[in-house]
């Protein structure tokens, strides 16, 4: 294996699935064995994915560690290398390094009760806690408060909507906000009147109790949602250093070198990179423009 | 420590000694700026330069340079590091090292930074502040080590302190150009160290600075400076201890391509650009005031991201002073 940090390992593109219209999903195996076997990855990773002559570019790892064999991640198409990315085709090589970050501290968290609060694209580094707290059976139960624009930009909607059905029999409830009316949201909502709504994702907390001695709050969505739904959780009590979010940043490096993801002031610079991308809302009281 | 003597007159051979292990660059007078460049003879270097316009981080992580190439679909790498002398370092730049070596020697290691680290005798040379400087203010105007060797001017010669183990083998090699330190050497250089802490003329008071300025985070004073500020990115390039950098694709022809970097600044607007257009640091005003927070971050293992060498005033064409803005702003809190 190559010292050099830089270095990506060679991995295979084993399928490509839209998810919505702006979203694919990428199932990767690295090429070498030894190094599939070596990846060893937590819930709230990412890696660089590398595409050679083109760049790089960070991506959260949206499969659970607990699905051995593969790696999943979940892109949006915005730019000039999501853009090539979307192009790729099964059996395409696309170069990977890392996992980078610190993840979720999954093991702290057991035997508690997890609120998942994900916006739109921040169901993707969701999704491997969500698989991971399912697969192991180690947390109380599972609640998922999820946002989205549309019915159409629902990602891993035939997972979500399995989970509606029958995720009572995983410990996992799962709740829908939905912002533009569409038949298929009315079907849902009449479905699952109890579980879906039309709103944002604050206003699934409506009615919602928790024991806040034993529940931990895990929350990714866009910049703005943050502060919102942090409210939501202290309201009801939940202390801060049970809140945990995680940010995204300009990165390059992902390993602390090319200074882009810093954050905070005089007292208190962090890198998103290497001390997040999973923060605590202490980290956010304590380091000036962490959200 | 070891000190040794180097008397004047054997100067030149120990120059010449030094020559052995790599290319040597040093200060050199070009215009009217100084800068490291390759030396061939003691007579080209400008041993008394006050500060070279480019610090000496331009050896270690280069202004451009590619990191990986692309030969038919495979990454190489090319860690090829040169064995160097830079001779002539002052004691903040051997300070503004220490603090790239906290970023790019911790793990995982930058291989190209470390290789070239390895390979590099560093030989210190004493200076007198002029009216930019304020390294003494962060305790970074005195090496205690990051040198191989450290010169320390004498009427007749130079109080050599060693180092390093490299330090003691060239001393060791080069027997015959030393000399024991008399009493009068110490009492020498004695004196200069005092006359030099005397002309010192810019201070930058260090209690409660780090909270201060944070707790002035909404200071007009950071908009005074930033509307005159050009966003040039010029402090960040002569800064010892600037280091962010912008990595790039790019093809040489159909079946190669290589992976840049280049120096980046955090001046520059895309700098905490992501996804979406959404940017972090979105106005000139929160560029500036994060470029002064991140020199002004205190780590508790390695000081300040600042040592105080004075660059970042003399070739800002805005002429904004460094300490004079974080006096100001401090002086803001009411
Ligand atoms: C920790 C982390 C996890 C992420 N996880 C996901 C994910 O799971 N799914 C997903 O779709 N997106 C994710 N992103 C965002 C993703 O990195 C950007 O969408 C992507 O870099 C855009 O590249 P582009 O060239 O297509 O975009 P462009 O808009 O063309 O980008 C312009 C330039 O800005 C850079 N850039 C833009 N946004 C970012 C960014 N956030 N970080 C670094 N460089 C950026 C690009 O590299 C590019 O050079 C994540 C970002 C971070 C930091
Ligand atoms: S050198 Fe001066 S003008 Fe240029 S970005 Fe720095 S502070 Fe602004
Ligand atoms: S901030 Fe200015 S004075 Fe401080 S190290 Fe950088 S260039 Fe020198
Ligand atoms: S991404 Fe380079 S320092 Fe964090």
């Amino acid at each position: 294996m190559s010292e050099n940090p830089y270095m990506t390992y060679n991995a295979r593109i084993l399928e490509v699935k839209d998810l919505t219209s702006r979203e694919k999903l990428f199932t990767l195996r690295f090429l070498d064995p030894e190094v599939g076997a070596n990846f060893n990855f937590k819930p709230g990773q990412f890696v660089i994915v590398d595409i050679r002559g083109f760049g790089e570019f960070p991506i959260s790892i949206c499969s659970s560690p607990t699905r051995k064999g593969y790696l999943q991640l979940c892109i949006r198409k915005v730019g000039r290398m999501t853009k090539f990315i979307h192009k790729m085709k099964e059996g395409d090589i696309i170069g990977i390094r890392g996992p980078y970050g610190n993840g979720f501290p999954m093991e702290e968290m057991e035997g508690s009760n997890l609120i998942l609060v994900a916006g739109g694209l921040g169901m993707a580094p969701l999704r491997s806690v969500l698989w991971y707290a399912i697969d192991t059976g180690k947390y109380e139960n599972v609640w998922l408060l999820y946002g989205t624009k549309a019915y159409e930009d629902i990602l891993f909607r035939d997972e979500i909507i399995h989970l509606l059905k029958h995720g009572e029999a995983m410990n996992c409830s799962v709740k829908l906000a939905y912002e533009v009316e569409s038949p298929s949201c009315i079907y849902l909502e009449r479905g699952f009147s109890d579980r879906v709504c039309k709103g944002v994702v604050t206003d699934l907390f409506r009615g919602e109790e928790f024991d806040v001695n034993n529940t931990y709050a895990l929350i990714c969505g866009p910049p703005v949602m943050y502060k919102f739904v942090i409210r939501e959780l202290l309201d009801r009590k939940l202390s801060p250093g049970r809140i945990y979010m995680t940010l995204e940043r300009r990165m390059r490096c992902g390993i602390g070198k090319c200074g882009h993801c810093i954050v905070g002031t005089s007292t208190s610079i962090k890198y998103v990179c290497k001390d997040g991308p999973v923060f605590t809302y202490w980290d956010a009281l304590s380091t000036r423009g962490l959200i | 420590m070891r000190y040794i003597k180097l008397p004047s007159e054997n100067f030149e051979k120990f120059f010449k000694s030094l020559g052995e292990w790599g290319t040597m660059y040093a200060p050199v007078k070009r215009g009217s700026i100084y800068s490291f460049q390759e030396v061939h003879s003691p007579a080209e270097i400008a041993l008394d330069y006050n500060r070279t316009m480019l610090p000496p981080k331009k050896f270690f992580f280069r202004p451009r340079e590619a990191i990986l190439r692309l030969k038919n679909g495979r990454w190489e790498e090319e860690v090829e590091a040169e064995p160097m002398v830079l001779f002539g370092l002052h004691s903040c730049d051997i300070h503004g090292l220490k603090i790239l070596d906290k970023v790019y020697l911790d793990e995982p290691a930058d291989p190209y930074y470390k290789s070239r680290r390895e390979k590099t005798l560093i030989i210190g040379i004493s200076c007198m502040p002029d009216e930019y400087c304020f390294c003494k203010s962060l305790g970074t105007h005195f090496a205690m080590d990051g040198f191989d060797l450290f010169l320390h001017e004498l009427p007749d010669g130079w109080l050599v302190r060693i180092g390093s183990v490299r330090g003691h083998e060239i001393a060791w090699e080069n027997g015959e150009l030393f000399e024991e330190v008399t009493d009068e050497d110490l009492a020498n250089f004695k004196e200069f160290e005092e006359k030099r802490a005397k002309a010192f003329q810019k201070e930058l008071p260090q209690e409660g600075l780090a909270d201060m300025l944070d707790l002035a985070y909404n200071s007009p004073v950071w908009k005074k400076y930033a509307d005159i500020c050009l966003a040039c990115g010029n402090c960040n390039m002569v800064c010892p201890t600037c280091r962010c950098y912008e990595v790039c694709d790019r093809w040489m022809d159909a079946y190669k391509a290589v992976r840049e970097r280049r120096y980046d600044s955090c001046f520059m607007e895309n700098h905490g650009l992501v996804a979406g257009g959404h940017n972090f640091r979105p106005t000139r005003l929160d560029r500036f005031r994060h470029r002064y927070y991140c020199k002004s971050y205190f780590d508790p293992s390695a000081g300040y991201n600042c040592v105080g060498c004075g660059r970042c005033d003399e070739f800002c064409p805005a002429k904004i002073e460094h300490v004079k803005v974080l006096e100001e702003v401090r002086g803001s809190l009411k």
